[in-house]
């Protein structure tokens, strides 16, 4: 278990992370008045919100704690929801809206000594529905488990043209909240997305999906 | 047992299948261009405007071993500042589809058989020719377009207007601004928007007046975005009759009944007055009031003539014609909620906030195009929000140079380069520098662009020369004009890139350069004038349509006015063109300074462009010794219209009970005919379908990819239905992007315009939908 001091540094940092909630509440109320509805293209609102509300030295900032190694490490498949990597105090379980203390906005978090990597869908609060804990690292059975590969970087259609988005939007929408910012991985970080419309250049072709040219019929 | 975060790590990295995906393409991350670029090969990068829309980004085309290669955006033009869009990113590859038209085609027994270019160009001249002495001048037309370069549309005018005597020349523009063009006429008495983009780095509130430009100006909207994130002082309100995109990133969206957009202007100006917010000085040093026809008609008979008529009136006059549209009142005609329409009009009204209008299609495509252009302008003359950097009501454009082109050059009905064919010195000009008698130009206006296709349908017209436009997929109505073009002894001539269903009716195919395969220059939404050299070379037998139109003169024997050799045409072209518009209100650049800079804006001045208007701070053409000057019209001021809320053509009754809105998407550009055939864009949106509402859907018993048969009074079309995609329309309507031949949406639309600028309104029909 953790020491005191320990303890003390995670409370300010919660206490310094909910300040931010507690504002962000505020303007998502603001925006839930609005008669525009929220589930379409994508939820692309998520997007242009987080531009507008992420402070410049945040969308700017960079770590390079996290790798593509340590992503895809998570992960079953590409796609699929990450495994929790790190220890959850089990006086929490139950009360999930923990994982947004920090998960919803990022920061630093000297338990960790890391910057919290940004959930794109914290509007989805049940974060044990998807995201498994581990207390095990032994398996039942071996598995003959093989995925695909994931999608390959930087496959731009020109040399000098930006790389369509490879993957499905689908609960991926906020484009700042994983490819902004100190807990982005390093890979996949930006360093233009105070310019806020980031689907203007990035088309979306899902790599899995058979490409095909357009023929008059 | 408790993992610490390392172990933990290494610990699922060696059990994870995909262990080494991370380390498979290591150090590639975005944003990391040069090293990309980095090919065998030396890229070496040219300057051209893209190809695709009117907001005229600069960009930077890369070219390795004479093939077109890569795109950046050019960090030398003001209007995108080293940024693009998807198009223009991806634009190079346009150049490249397979099925590229590099021979001529004629028809021969019905089928469609190569020949040598020089032999398709003898068989257009000699039909012209034939057509002529048979039916008279007015049998023969040119129809063009908004992505014409400027000299392009320059030598049409010269041969048609100048030569053949004939005023048949029109553009495709006339469907996307030409309501603009008489807005800017009938209020200012010049065309062309007083401001420039850098209006976007001064305002604080934005107005999008049915304009999505998230999608449609993406460049110009990401500058406001960036402008909102950097000065805190910055909105963006969308008012608009579909939730889009640019929904999703305002600060507030406003949703207003198709048409009612009127009302709503009276209501902002209504509540200017009673509140106050004139600005008194500028109303009674730079404005007058005017008052014009009403009850003005649709235009879907053939033959229809209107003519409007000005009258004065003052301001009193103005106020009591207002008082037919309190908030109260218009909130029940346009559904747009009284608390919101103050609060529009006071945002326009606040002397402290600068406002930026910005509209392109929904204001223009319209059956009163002409009137809402009036009021919008209406509501910035009464606060005095005009001319000045940050306050500017902007007409954006779609094309290319639908500005350079169409509006500038003048290849519609009535005009010339410079004024109009009904005016007798404008005639002797165009005469004098044309070198041809002043007689051979017809004072009277022929066909404007529905009234061109009816022509041809009735046989009026018996030849037509299309270039660079799609009119089979993007006339409205479109299955009338198909059989028209259809009949017996119609000759119809396409200049295009690609194989489209414009050239499926064509007896003659003229393979044509496409964009940098030729010099050339285009005109942008801000009075910017860009120029490009040739950077690659045009694919087989392709020729510029300059070109092509000066082959098919000589041979008409007009030698001595197309006399330009190929190796320097463009540069006397320009130079001669540039004649007509001498004089502080429209300089244009000489030649040598366009070939130097990425844009050059008009009026070019003693060596200085001109960014605002109107405004002697900014713009030598200024001469009244007062803080404005508003030139264009005799009585040296801006005209504020008395216009009225008229209903729509065609509305939602029991029988045809939605609303039909067309557009577009970001990916695609007009009919798709350059962007389907670039892999990215095709594939993020490789076809068409309709947005309906989710509840409608509902009712309608469909789900997202299910067949919906849209009807309506012209035609009916099957496709997917797409639910909560790229935008949502309100309970009532369905919304459709045109770019996708294969549901040509158009055989649904109606035929109706705008009676001042024969624009027809694409944005509104009647249909009912039917689950396929």
């Amino acid at each position: 278990m953790m020491n005191g001091q320990q303890r003390h540094s995670k409370s300010a940092v919660c206490v310094a992370l909910l300040g931010v909630t507690a504002l962000l509440l505020v303007s998502e109320n603001v925006r839930a008045e609005s008669s525009v509805p929220g589930n379409f293209d994508n939820q692309g609102a998520k997007i242009f919100a987080a531009q507008q509300d992420t402070p410049q030295v945040y969308l700017d900032a960079d770590s390079g704690g996290r790798t593509l190694t340590d992503f895809y490490s998570l992960r079953q498949y590409p796609g699929s929801p990450p495994r929790i990597p790190h220890e959850v105090d089990t006086s929490f379980s139950g009360n999930e809206t923990n994982c947004l203390s920090c998960h919803r906005r990022g920061g630093y978090s000297s338990e960790f000594d890391a910057y919290a990597p940004v959930t794109p869908h914290p509007e989805n609060t049940l974060c044990y529905q998807c995201h498994a804990s581990v207390q095990s690292e032994t398996l039942f059975v071996e598995t003959g488990w093989k995925s695909i590969q994931p999608p390959r970087l930087g496959q731009s259609f020109l040399s000098s043209s930006p790389p369509p988005v490879p993957h499905s939007l689908q609960l991926r929408e906020n484009c700042i909240a994983c490819h902004t910012g100190p807990g982005a991985v390093a890979e996949i970080r930006v360093s233009h997305a105070a310019r806020g419309d980031c689907r203007q250049c990035h088309a979306t072709v899902v790599q899995s999906t058979p490409i095909s040219e357009f023929e008059r019929k | 047992m408790r993992l610490d975060r390392r172990q933990f790590i290494k610990q699922s990295a060696i059990s994870s299948a995909l262990a080494t995906a991370g380390a498979l393409f290591p150090g590639i991350s975005f944003g990391d261009w040069s090293r990309l670029a980095q090919n065998n090969s030396v890229i070496s990068w040219q300057k051209s405007p893209c190809r695709f829309c009117g907001t005229g980004c600069g960009v930077l085309v890369g070219v390795s071993d004479g093939r077109a290669v890569a795109v950046k955006g050019d960090p030398n033009c003001s209007v995108n500042k080293g940024l693009c869009c998807m198009k223009g990113y991806h634009s190079v590859q346009a150049l490249y589809g397979k099925d590229r038209l590099t021979k001529a085609l004629i028809r021969r027994d019905g089928a469609m058989v190569e020949v040598p270019i020089q032999e398709a160009l003898d068989l257009v001249a000699q039909k012209l020719q034939e057509t002529r002495d048979a039916y008279g001048k007015d049998s023969v037309a040119m129809y063009g377009s908004g992505q014409w370069t400027i000299p392009d549309g320059y030598v049409a005018s010269k041969l048609f207007k100048g030569c053949l005597g004939t005023n048949n020349v029109e553009a495709n523009a006339r469907l996307c601004m030409s309501s603009a063009v008489t807005g800017f006429m009938t209020s200012f008495g010049l065309d062309e928007p007083m401001g420039c983009y850098e209006d976007i780095d001064h305002a604080n509130v934005f107005i999008t007046w049915g304009n999505n430009m998230a999608e449609m100006h993406p460049v110009l909207f990401s500058r406001m975005l960036a402008q909102r994130k950097r000065r805190t002082n910055v909105k963006i309100i969308d008012f608009a009759t579909r939730y889009s995109r640019t929904s999703q990133a305002a600060d507030k969206s406003i949703i207003f009944r198709p048409q009612t957009d009127l009302a709503v202007a009276n209501a902002i100006c209504y509540e200017i007055i009673k509140n106050d917010w004139v600005n008194w000085n500028f109303v009674n040093e730079h404005v007058s009031f005017h008052k014009g026809k009403t009850n003005i008609g649709y235009g879907t008979e053939d033959h229809f003539a209107f003519t409007d008529k000005a009258e004065s009136i003052d301001f009193e006059d103005f106020k009591t014609f207002l008082e037919d549209y309190t908030p109260e009142k218009v909130e029940k005609i346009s559904g747009v909620p009284a608390r919101d329409i103050k609060y529009m009009a006071a945002l326009y009204g606040d002397p402290s906030v600068k406002v930026t209008s910005f509209w392109c299609m929904g204001m223009n495509q319209h059956t009163r195009g002409t009137w809402i252009n009036n009021l919008v302008y209406n509501i910035h003359l009464l606060v005095g929000k005009i001319s000045m950097p940050g306050n500017s009501p902007f007409s954006l454009t779609g094309q290319p140079s639908a500005c350079g082109t169409v509006r500038e050059v003048g290849t519609l009905t009535h005009k010339l380069p410079h004024g109009v064919v009904m005016n007798e010195h404008d005639r002797e000009m165009a005469a004098q520098i044309w070198e041809v008698p002043v007689e051979n130009i017809d004072p009277k206006p022929s066909y404007h662009t529905v009234e061109m296709f009816r022509a041809l349908d009735r046989g009026d017209i018996k030849f037509i020369w299309i270039q660079v436009t799609n009119p089979m997929v993007t006339m409205p109505n479109l299955k009338r004009y198909r059989d028209g073009a259809l009949k017996e002894d119609r000759f119809v001539v396409v200049s295009d890139v690609y194989p489209t269903p414009t050239t499926d009716i064509a007896d003659v195919i003229l393979p044509a350069a496409m964009w940098v395969e030729q010099e050339g220059m285009y005109g942008n939404s801000e009075r910017r004038t860009q120029h490009f050299t040739q950077i690659v070379d045009p694919p087989g037998e392709a020729m510029s349509d300059t070109w092509q139109i000066i082959e098919v003169a000589r041979r008409l024997g007009f030698e001595k006015q197309f006399s330009w050799d190929q190796s320097d045409y463009i540069e006397k072209i320009w130079e001669e063109y540039r004649r007509f518009h001498a004089g502080p209100k429209h300089e244009m650049a000489p030649y040598s300074v366009l070939a130097e800079r990425s844009g050059v804006q008009w009026p070019f001045v003693d060596g200085k462009e001109t960014r605002w208007r109107y405004n002697p701070r900014y713009d030598p053409a200024c001469s009244n010794g007062k803080d404005f000057d508003f030139y264009g019209k005799k009585d040296n001021r801006a005209w504020i219209w008395a216009r009225p809320y008229e209903p729509a053509a065609e509305f939602p009754d029991s029988e045809y009970n939605f609303w039909l809105n067309t557009g577009r998407v970001i990916e695609h550009w007009h009919t798709g005919s350059m962007t389907r055939r670039v892999p990215v864009l095709h594939n993020a949106v490789p076809s068409s379908y309709v947005e309906i509402h989710p509840e409608d859907a509902a009712e309608l018993g469909v789900v997202n990819g299910e067949k919906v048969k849209i009807i309506s009074r012209r035609g009916e079309i099957t496709m997917p239905a797409q639910i909560n995609g790229r935008g949502v329309p309100v309970r009532g309507m369905v919304f459709v992007p045109f770019f996708d031949e294969s549901y040509l949406i158009n055989e649904v639309t109606l035929d109706a315009f705008c009676p001042i600028s024969k624009q027809p309104d694409y944005k509104k029909c009647a249909v009912r939908l039917e689950k396929a």
